[in-house]
């Protein structure tokens, strides 16, 4: 593609620009995923860089260091303890004591369990004196697989922790070697309020977000390559065990599901993943445009009691939403009210499929979530239009703008520019927005061309509506929920690169200070 | 089109009258459309109030006015589970409001004000774990939780943990509030002498104010509206649910003839108390979301 | 009372751009030494390294006598006042000044006495129940002041402390901190990017640029004799004019020749040049505006030149010219100096003569920019 420098790009026509803009956007595209792949690569060369430098430095700690140092490398904490840091040696000596522990009487078996999930399941035996058949429970697949990550999460940390170990060695003899003295427990324990504070404080958030998120996430991906559905619970009916990429395999193969009439999964997939972007984009846009109208409409001049309109719209985000999306719901069902007051005003003679028929259902949801939606834009639009320098308006009326113009040259840029990505994330957010689609339609119409597919789906089913039912549905894939999720994840996330690549509040960020 | 009307000989004293009439006219408009969306917006919620008022049938109706009030459905609720749920979700918020400010508090001051090497990788890390599915996670912590005795009938403690436990990812808003305060007022008392932990105590959190009381409003009415993790959590216990899986299930096939109207009597229950305490608070919320949205 | 020595210091942010090159100085005991230079100059990190706001990532910090690197900035015993004041909003006048004194645990009653001796020296006394938004910039800046003052610290760090104040008051509370100065008899160390401020205020001077020391020196020092091209531009204003010309050497005697003018070097001037031993060469001539004067019409030792700009700042002109090679050069004239005629007289494009003694000139090498005789 020709690129223009930007005396050229000033001579083309509005057309020519757009183009040339539209065109470098998509051109843009593969640069920023090879950009992407580059820093991974780096990152991983930056990784085997610095674990070659580690294992250097432990090395070299090894041999210039004293005896000290020396057993510190089979007695974590020993330096500490011999140079007077009892508070330090006493923890790391503990830790070492706890792993070496739990490794024996524990994490072993969990880590030799974890290749193959388990090997006895349970198994019935008739019990002569009961007179009935005894099941007895072995192995659990669960409690492996989890207890295996974890375990793996534990060594990676006593690694680290010897690793620390070591360089407190290697640094408390160079201290040692400079005439200074080293810190006391006392002076550890004061730092943690001080220059350490920010340990303290982020000690307990992040073990929060370490148990309960990144760890169901770390055994959720490795759950799509097992068979951990309602059938191999792993424990109490058959154990699952590892199938490699088959369950991908499922989902993005292209052969049709097992009723031979029905489409196949991948069919499926695209068009809930279609759906989900149509409603994402929708969802996202009309909100965005109709609250800043509504927060327009009211910030006008001469416009009275600013205050009651603002108030009337907030009050909507503080009852809870499954109680007013349920409401809504019921409102738009065939004997619902509003079937009733339009039937009773005679403008209709039978009720409207506002649930029943796949476009009205999907067009409904939209026009709800904007009830839904248009109180925080309003809010969001308000901040952002008081913020907007009136001398800029001022100017474009002394160059002649009408209000129409001021809205598009002025009003709108900055408010894009500011809100960008604001945007993103509501789009994404809107793409996981489970609360709406669940709550009003619960995805229904039912799809009978995707009856084959796990979790019967819907029409108005989004991929995390349609997640929520395969973990709910008789059957319970997790296997394909985890599925559903990583694609989710890889959706989210390219679509997140990409526009973060391009935004402008990213690229310029003086642009509008 | 305007310039050239400006410019045509109309007369000056013409053209402002114009200007004057045109804009009553769109004060107008705009007025006739607030009071439209006015009414489209609290429609709804004016129906659930009058219909739980109904007494003469406890189904769905075409029309909204009952023809026979009484308090038959609020004395109704408390036959049922209601109560329970009620106490359950109550409790639920209470809680995660005050450890979840504590948690993202120290997470966004600790990210804004402190610079330590894992601290963008950090928040990159936390960008991208946002972006899965937090629903996924539930199908494991499910299973823990139980295996730890914390579901179904016992399902409070265990719901606590979940909406707490991660709030951290939360920091944004309140990170971006605290990247407002001038980071001289940090330095000027370290200066005078205060270490990290008094700068937090005596200079950031008094001033503080508005986010901390936006974090609390924000962290109550999350599980007070909850509906995903208390269903998972609580799974088919009438006992372990909150209000929303409750008033739910009151709406499925076979009990939305029975329980319709008490349904609406539970959504203002439900509703009131959070609507007043969001009232009071509103100027907080206002500056909460619009600042959040403004720095992304 | 303390001494203050950097030793090599230096600073290299995460992202590899050094700010602070290998600095070196030697504050003495209640002396009062100005950093000056243009934003980005390093001068402010400088000043927060020694604070402890800033890790120092070479070189030693040493405060009477005792290297300070790994010290947090409260045991270092050091006041600072800063450019916004840092005043923290929601105490008052009282509970700002006294709030140092309290992480001390001083009792209060002592912590009274020295708070409100210090309004009174300030003469914020009225002040001290009012929160800072209800205060205006100037009574803000003696608050920071007084919260600093009250510390009775070894050394005392001001970090642009005028910048935020219009020019009245900033002239006012020169003389005030001149005044603070000799009150408190303590180390000073002083930021600013303004020379007026580092001229008036400071012992001695030290001029960076880039992050390396230009020049350090009295004030008479650097404007008297500027070790470069920098130093000699950034000191004085107007700016020093600087023109591309010819040294010449005939027997014992220099001459310059600007522009066809002939004129002779004399005074320390010419003594500076033979002792260098310098000759016949290219260089760049640097004369302030106020040492050039109108002549009165053409002469060997005249530069022709037509006026382009006529500001008149009151007590005097300054008149912006062109030489005939387009080099522009400012001229400060008294306006006592001119009839009203010839004031009348000077506008665009009007032909001037200018010229300028022997003993005001500055010689620089084109090529190092460094002062030929100084450096």
């Amino acid at each position: 593609m020709k690129t223009y420098s930007d005396l050229e790009f000033l001579k083309l026509s509005k057309g020519e620009k757009f183009k040339y803009k539209f065109l470098s956007f998509f051109a843009g595209i593969p640069k920023a995923l090879l950009n992407l792949l580059l820093a991974l690569w780096n990152l991983i060369k930056g990784a085997g860089v610095t674990i070659g430098k580690e294992i250097a430095d432990i090395c070299s700690t090894f041999i210039h260091g004293d005896w000290k140092t020396k057993l510190s490398f089979i007695f974590m904490g020993f330096g500490c303890l011999a140079r007077g840091q009892i508070l330090r040696g006493i923890l790391f000596l503990l830790f070492e004591v706890v792993f070496i522990g739990y490794m024996v009487l524990a994490g072993g078996y969990w880590l030799g369990m974890l290749p193959s999930l388990g090997v006895q399941g349970p198994t019935k035996e008739y019990n002569e004196i009961l007179d009935v058949e005894v099941t007895t429970f072995h192995d659990n697949s669960f409690k492996i697989l989890l207890y295996g990550v974890l375990t793996l999460f534990f060594i990676v940390a006593f690694i680290y922790t010897w690793r620390q170990n070591v360089k407190q060695n290697q640094l408390a003899e160079k201290i040692l070697a400079s005439g200074k003295k080293l810190r006391s427990g006392k002076d550890d324990l004061r730092s943690l309020v001080d220059d350490q504070f920010h340990k303290t404080l982020l000690a307990l958030p992040l073990t929060g977000i370490l148990l309960f998120t990144v760890m169901p996430i770390v055994f959720m991906i490795l759950v799509a390559f097992t068979n951990y559905d309602g059938t191999h619970n792993g424990y109490t009916n058959n154990l699952f065990t590892w199938v490699g990429m088959d369950n991908f395999n499922t989902m993005l193969s292209w052969t049709a599901g097992k009723g031979g009439n029905t489409q196949s999964y991948s069919a499926t997939f695209g068009e809930v993943l279609v759906w989900t972007l149509i409603w994402a984009f929708f969802a996202t846009f009309t909100n965005y445009f109709l609250g800043m109208f509504v927060a327009m409409a009211i910030n006008k001049k001469g416009i009275k009691l600013k205050k009651v309109w603002r108030t009337i719209l907030v009050l909507t985000i503080a009852i809870p939403q499954f109680i007013s999306l349920l409401y809504v719901s019921k409102m738009f069902a065939k004997n619902g009210i509003v079937n009733g007051f339009l039937m009773s005003m005679g403008w209709i003679q039978e009720a409207l499929p506002f649930w029943e028929d796949p476009t009205w259902a999907r067009v409904t949801v939209v026009l709800i979530n904007i009830w839904i939606g248009i109180p925080y834009l309003m809010l969001i639009a308000t901040g952002i239009l008081m913020n907007i320098p009136a001398d800029l308006y001022e100017s474009a009326r002394i160059d002649g703008a009408n209000p129409w113009q001021q809205y598009t040259k002025i009003t709108l840029p900055y408010m894009l520019f500011v809100t960008g990505p604001y945007l993103l994330t509501s789009f994404t957010g809107n793409m996981n927005n489970f609360n709406v689609i669940y709550l009003l339609t619960g995805g229904a119409p039912t799809n009978p061309a995707a009856s084959s597919a796990a979790g019967s789906v819907g029409y108005t089913d989004l991929l995390i509506t349609w997640l929520f039912k395969i973990t709910t549905g008789a059957e319970s894939q997790y296997y394909l929920a985890s599925v559903v999720g990583i694609l989710v994840f890889v959706v989210v996330a390219l679509i997140s690169l990409v526009v973060y690549n391009v935004l402008p509040s990213i690229k310029n960020e003086e642009d509008f200070q | 089109m305007s310039q050239q009307n400006a410019i045509a000989p109309t007369g000056p004293v013409k053209k402002h009258m114009g200007l004057k009439a045109s804009r009553a006219l769109g004060n107008t408009a705009i007025y006739l459309l607030l009071i439209v969306v006015s009414a489209i917006w609290l429609i709804p919620f004016i129906c659930i109030l009058l219909q739980s008022f109904r007494v003469e049938s406890t189904w769905q109706v075409g029309y909204v006015i009952p023809q026979q009030w009484g308090l038959d459905n609020y004395k109704g609720l408390f036959e049922t589970d209601f109560p329970r749920w009620y106490m359950n979700t109550f409790i639920a918020a209470l809680c995660t409001a005050v450890l979840q400010t504590i948690i993202v508090l120290c997470m966004s001051y600790t990210l804004s004000r402190f610079r330590f090497k894992m601290r963008n990788g950090l928040m990159r890390f936390m960008l991208i774990l946002g972006m899965f599915p937090g629903m996924l996670t539930m199908i494991i912590l499910y299973r823990v939780l139980k295996d730890l005795g914390m579901t179904q009938a016992n399902a409070l403690p265990g719901l606590i943990l979940v909406y707490v436990a991660s709030s951290g990812m939360g920091y944004y808003v309140s990170k971006g509030f605290f990247d407002t305060i001038p980071k001289s007022l940090d330095e000027a008392a370290r200066v005078d002498g205060a270490t990290r932990f008094q700068i937090l105590k005596k200079i950031i959190l008094p001033l503080s104010k508005p986010i901390v009381i936006y974090t609390v409003l924000t962290a109550f009415m999350g599980p007070w509206g909850d509906f995903v993790f208390a269903r998972y959590i609580a799974f088919g216990s009438s006992a372990g649910s909150n209000v929303a899986v409750g008033l739910y299930n009151w709406l499925s096939k076979d009990q939305i003839n029975t329980r319709y109207t008490m349904f609406c009597a539970g959504g203002v229950l439900v509703a009131v108390p959070v609507t007043i305490l969001f009232m009071c608070l509103q100027k907080y919320y206002v500056e909460g979301v619009t600042g959040g949205a403004v720095k992304g | 009372m303390a001494s203050v020595k950097l030793t090599d210091v230096k600073k290299v942010y995460d992202n590899k751009v050094t700010a602070v090159h290998d600095f070196n100085l030697d504050i003495k005991d209640k002396e009062f030494v100005v950093f000056v230079g243009p934003s980005g100059c390093g001068k402010s990190t400088t000043m927060r390294m020694i604070a402890g706001l800033e890790d120092i990532s070479g070189g030693t910090v040493e405060i009477d006598g005792v290297v300070v690197n790994d010290l947090q900035p409260k045991d270092r015993d050091i006041a600072m006042v800063f450019q916004n004041y840092a005043l923290y909003p929601h105490m008052t006048v009282y509970d700002n000044i006294a709030f140092s004194l309290r992480l001390k645990k001083m009792p209060e009653d002592q912590v009274y006495e020295k708070v409100t001796s210090a309004a009174e020296v300030l003469g914020i006394t009225d002040f001290l129940t009012r929160k800072p938004r209800a205060l205006s910039g100037g009574q803000r800046q003696r608050v920071a002041i007084g919260r600093a003052m009250v510390r009775d610290a070894k050394v005392f760090l001001m970090d642009e402390p005028l910048s935020n104040l219009d020019a009245k008051l900033r002239n006012q509370m020169r003389a005030e901190i001149i005044l603070l100065r000799q009150k408190l008899n303590t180390t000073f160390i002083y930021v600013t990017h303004d020379q007026t401020e580092a001229m008036t205020l400071g012992d001695r001077i030290v001029i960076m640029h880039d992050g390396y020391i230009e020049q350090v020196g009295t004030p008479m020092e650097v404007f008297e004799m500027p070790h470069n091209v920098f130093v000699a531009e950034f000191i004085g204003a107007p700016k020093m004019n600087l023109m591309q010309t010819e040294l010449k050497k005939e027997g014992d005697k220099y001459f310059v020749t600007p522009f066809g003018a002939k004129i002779e070097v004399t005074g320390d001037k010419a003594e500076g040049l033979q002792k260098k031993g310098i000759g016949s060469r290219k260089i760049l001539l640097g004369v302030r505006p106020e040492h050039i004067v109108l002549a009165d019409g053409p002469s060997a030792d005249a530069i022709p030149c037509k006026l382009e700009v006529n500001e008149m700042m009151g007590s005097e002109l300054h008149l912006h010219v062109y030489t005939e090679d387009e080099t522009r050069l400012i001229v400060r004239v008294p306006t006592i100096n001119l009839g009203m005629e010839q004031r009348k007289e000077m506008k665009y494009g009007k032909q001037l003569y200018i010229t300028f003694e022997g003993k005001v000139m500055h010689f620089f090498d084109p090529e190092t920019t460094k002062n030929l005789i100084y450096d």
